[in-house]
């Protein structure tokens, strides 16, 4: 049981920053999940937590042991660290059978043989994979590599474990499996887990908190996922967390009106009060798009499409296209519009943003370039 | 405090390995080199042009150095026409015995082209092949029907040996490629020669383009046919013309210097060449071939079936039969001139040439050597290839081309860059006439084959495993070999066996470099023929050639098992 803190980590890579200035404090035994775009330094960060890379400022600390402090110069070596990581590519020795891979971080603390085998098989049989023992990694399929990867950052007993984007090569069903058992698993140890992921659904699935990064590399949000769902601190958290519409918003005779090719009065119950928002854009995710036949705003259905569990339309606003979606219960209380029919439509829960600046295009560019760089850190 | 320490000290092994590894090429390849260029254009200190202008103008040095061109140019494009030809005949066409005609066009590969030129100089040497002999007896002709020692039957014992170049480049690619790419073109109503004419080959240029131009360096620098086949009539080419001016110098500084100056040319023409293909064959390489295994339709040869298999059979009879078969009855002839027939044959020669001297030291000292070499050469490759792949130090491009450089660099070229480096220019260090000599010669030469493959075998372990080993406990060392080592060990030992049989073989590079204590097998067949005891040097090539294709199949049988792991 130990907390993660960072204080103001710096990582530069041929004196491009990835991370600047960043710190960020993980309570004891929660699951934190690490959300951000390929590329805004995720892996940067957990790389500089395990000791892979060597931070330019900063501390790290886990618990009360300092495991680097760039004006102490202290620097524990990655081997000296006692932290579980389960890699996105598994990272699973192929020359060596399950057991022989799971007991290796025991191999290298010295145990005694008995221990260590115990130890080991107790880890397989917390991912159920016993029966795998003396199998090579070659024979196993993609989720059962991944199960071994888990039990061997799990062998040691670590404090902390970090799980870089271990899911995203397993299939929909496994995945989902996977984030169930990862989160029964942290349940019995307690151990404190550090989750990467540029997937928010599985953060949202997994985690007791998430911290939302920014392309540049900084922190922007660090909350609950209720939080973060509904008080979203920026529009890159709003954007990144969910899709959105967005219809800019422009000032009509003292009021304030949509614009969606033609000027639309923006109804009363949306104006947040005394915000100036003209200029600005209304954001609203695609399921606080709701019907209301009484809405002055009037829109046309151009599509809809029936997935099972919810509707998906398209909707004609003026001459703007808005996407909404619609679980079965909205469809039970506000009626299922056909194709080519007028209906109101109001937002629940909009949001005023500035527009995207002419530069956020050039960021994506930047972010393209980080990717690189992240890769690099890689080794890939 | 102790643990920053621990850090130092691994940043500090990642830079001794990086030394190292700088050191070990700046004694093994640079220095040779540069002895070289420093001797053909420095006289006592002292730039001059006279050594070189002399050697350029020189009537014998030109013909040799245009023989060269032609016999190069001439191999390359007979060898790969026929190495297109017949990689689509066994790839593509539904000829029979496939597999088994594949292994034995491979066979050429194997073997050491002088031993080729050795069986054709006894079958129809123009004047006492025994081919040509029985040839005008039984038809009554008044000359020799054919004459091995001209340009043309260098280029056709070359092509029998290097044409293997195109053949295992191209096939493989044949295989391997898409066939949707030829099946649309058929689909859009291409007859089956258009597609392959207009598809199928220019789909194939990457592939064929590699395979000529390994022929074309190869030739440019290859000793052993023609010095068996040209020296008889005055035909050199600059490998061979290198030998003769320091053989016939008896080793002297001067006749060395002159072999330098003849170096730099030979360096100069393969350069040519090598500009030269890539001006004419420059193309994009192309994604034609797709990872999931497709198996590409055969082509029904129908009518034409019998006469190609004929045409392959002849071939495979010509090319891999006949030298081996000649080289195999001289070995049992009482004295060579005599016809072969039953009543002259005898086991004396084996006899005679394993009681004479130094025929077992050679033997023994090409396994040294060969061994020596293979292990060297796999750890040292193996080490720049640690470098290059996961060091990434400042200037790893420079260890790439330096490692790969010499063998680019003809083997008689890198004899007499060793010989200049290593008789006592520098710190008075002379090793002429030993083991140490051929073996760094061997290091050098051979390098880059292990280099390759253990950089492969690196590029293949994703880095997050030796970190995964670092976070679960490892110190650097111990990753390294707990993890590294083990998952490319397979590819340093089929590199250690890329260098050892080749080595096993070699005239070129240790024809020049040999000593009286320090003949290799290869050097020693061929002083033996070059004595007139060709007989004896047909038994020893015999035991040689026995001895090659057990090595092979024991290599072929344990890389078969590490693979089946």
């Amino acid at each position: 049981m130990a907390n993660v803190r960072f204080e103001n980590i710096t990582v530069g890579y041929g004196g491009h920053m990835v991370l600047k200035d960043f710190s960020l404090e993980v309570q004891s035994g929660q699951i934190v999940c690490l959300v951000g775009p390929s590329g805004c330094g995720k892996t940067t960060l957990v790389r500089a937590l395990l000791g892979l890379n060597k931070p330019e400022t900063g501390t790290i600390t886990v618990g009360d042991k300092v495991l680097f402090d760039a004006k102490k110069h202290i620097n524990v070596p990655a081997e000296k660290r006692n932290i579980g990581i389960v890699f996105q590519d598994y990272a699973v020795w192929p020359h060596m059978t399950v057991i022989e891979n799971v007991s290796y971080p025991l191999k290298k603390q010295r145990r005694p043989k008995d221990e260590i085998k115990q130890r080991a098989m107790h880890a397989l049989e917390q991912v159920r994979m016993t029966e795998y023992a003396n199998h090579l990694p070659s024979q196993l399929s993609g989720g059962q590599q991944q199960r071994v990867a888990i039990a061997r950052a799990l062998v040691t007993d670590s404090d902390v474990v970090v799980m870089d984007e271990p899911i995203t090569n397993l299939d929909a069903k496994l995945r989902e499996e996977m984030l169930l058992e990862i989160r029964m698993i942290q349940n019995r140890l307690g151990a404190t887990i550090l989750y990467i992921t540029h997937d928010q659904q599985s953060a949202l699935q997994l985690c007791d908190k998430m911290a939302i990064m920014q392309p540049d590399g900084s922190l922007c949000q660090f909350g609950s996922d209720e939080e973060i769902i509904l008080n979203p601190a920026n529009r890159f958290v709003f954007e990144f967390i969910g899709v959105s519409n967005f219809i800019p918003v422009v000032s009509m005779g003292g009021k304030y009106a949509l614009d969606c090719g033609e000027k639309l009065p923006l109804p009363a119950e949306l104006n947040p009060g005394n915000e100036n928002i003209a200029g600005k854009e209304l954001g609203v995710r695609l399921n606080d798009v709701v019907f209301d036949k009484q809405s002055p705003l009037r829109a046309k259905v151009s599509s809809r499409i029936f997935l099972g569990s919810e509707y998906n339309y398209f909707l004609r606003l003026g001459q703007k296209e808005i996407r909404v979606q619609q679980d079965m219960l909205a469809a039970r209380l506000y009626g299922t519009p056909e194709e080519g029919e007028e209906i109101g439509v109001t937002f629940l829960n909009p949001h005023y943003y500035d527009p995207k600046p002419p530069e956020q295009a050039a960021a994506v560019v930047e972010s393209g370039k980080k990717k690189k760089f992240s890769l690099f850190g890689k080794g890939a | 405090m102790p643990a920053a320490k621990d850090n130092e000290r691994k940043l500090n092994m990642d830079g001794i390995l990086t030394v190292v590894c700088f050191i070990l090429l700046l004694i093994i390849v640079v220095i040779p080199i540069f002895m070289i260029i420093y001797n053909a254009f420095f006289f006592e200190g002292k730039f001059s042009l006279d050594l070189f202008t002399t050697q350029m103008t020189d009537s014998k040095n030109l013909s040799a150095m245009w023989n060269t061109v032609q016999i190069a140019i001439l191999t390359t494009i007979i060898g790969t026409i026929m190495g297109v030809f017949y990689a689509w005949l066994l790839g593509r066409s539904d000829i029979p015995a496939k597999g088994l005609m594949r292994a034995l066009f491979n066979i050429p590969y194997m073997f050491p082209p002088f031993l080729g030129a050795m069986a054709w100089d006894l079958l129809l040497n123009g004047r006492s092949g025994y081919l040509n002999k029985w040839l005008r007896t039984t038809f009554g002709l008044s000359q020799m029907p054919f004459n091995i020692n001209t340009i043309w039957g260098i280029v056709f014992v070359e092509v029998s040996y290097y044409f293997p170049f195109v053949f295992m480049q191209v096939v493989s690619a044949l295989e391997r490629m898409d066939p949707t790419l030829e099946e649309s073109a058929r689909i859009a109503g291409a007859k089956q020669g258009t597609v392959i004419w207009k598809i199928t080959l220019p789909l194939m240029k990457p592939s064929i383009s590699a395979g000529a131009l390994l022929i074309l360096t190869t030739s440019l620098a290859h000793f052993g046919v023609p010095s068996i086949l040209g020296y008889a009539q005055g035909i050199y080419t600059l490998p061979t013309r290198i030998y003769a001016v320091i053989y016939n110098s008896t080793g002297s500084f001067e006749g060395i210097r002159q072999g330098a100056a003849l170096s730099v040319m030979l360096v100069v023409v393969v350069a040519l060449a090598l500009i030269l293909q890539n001006k004419i064959l420059s193309s994009g390489s192309y994604d034609i071939i797709k990872g999931k295994s497709m198996r590409p339709t055969l082509i029904k040869l129908r009518g034409a079936k019998i006469p190609l298999l004929i045409l392959a059979i002849f071939t495979l009879v010509l090319i891999v039969l006949v030298p081996l078969v000649m080289i195999f009855l001289i070995s049992f002839i009482k004295a060579y001139g005599l016809p072969l027939k039953f009543e002259n044959f005898t086991f004396a020669q084996y006899q005679k040439v394993f009681n004479m001297n130094g025929t077992l030291d050679s033997i023994k000292n090409s396994l040294i050597l060969s061994i020596s070499a293979g292990i060297i050469s796999m750890f040292l490759g193996t080490l720049v290839a640690y470098v290059v792949q996961k060091i990434k130090p400042k200037g790893k491009e420079v260890l790439e081309v330096i490692s790969v450089l010499p063998y680019s660099i003809p083997g008689t070229v890198l004899s007499i860059g060793v010989i200049l480096a290593w008789s006592g220019a520098i710190f008075g260090i002379s090793l002429y006439n030993t083991l140490w000599i051929i073996l760094i010669a061997y290091i050098a030469r051979y390098l880059s084959f292990s280099m390759k493959t253990s950089s492969a075998a690196l590029l293949q372990v994703h880095s997050s495993l030796e970190e995964a080993a670092r976070v679960c406990g490892a110190s650097h060392t111990e990753s390294l070999s707990d993890i590294t080592l083990p998952l490319i060990r397979p590819a340093m030992v089929s590199g250690f066996f890329l260098i050892f049989l080749p080595a096993m073989r070699e005239v070129t590079t240790s024809i020049l470099l040999y000593g009286p204590k320090t003949m290799t097998l290869g050097v020693k067949i061929y002083s033996l023929r070059d004595a007139g005891m060709i007989p004896q040097a047909a038994a020893l090539a015999s035991v040689a050639i026995v001895i090659i294709i057990i090595l092979n199949t024991i290599v072929t049988e344990i890389t078969k098992e590490r693979k089946g792991v």
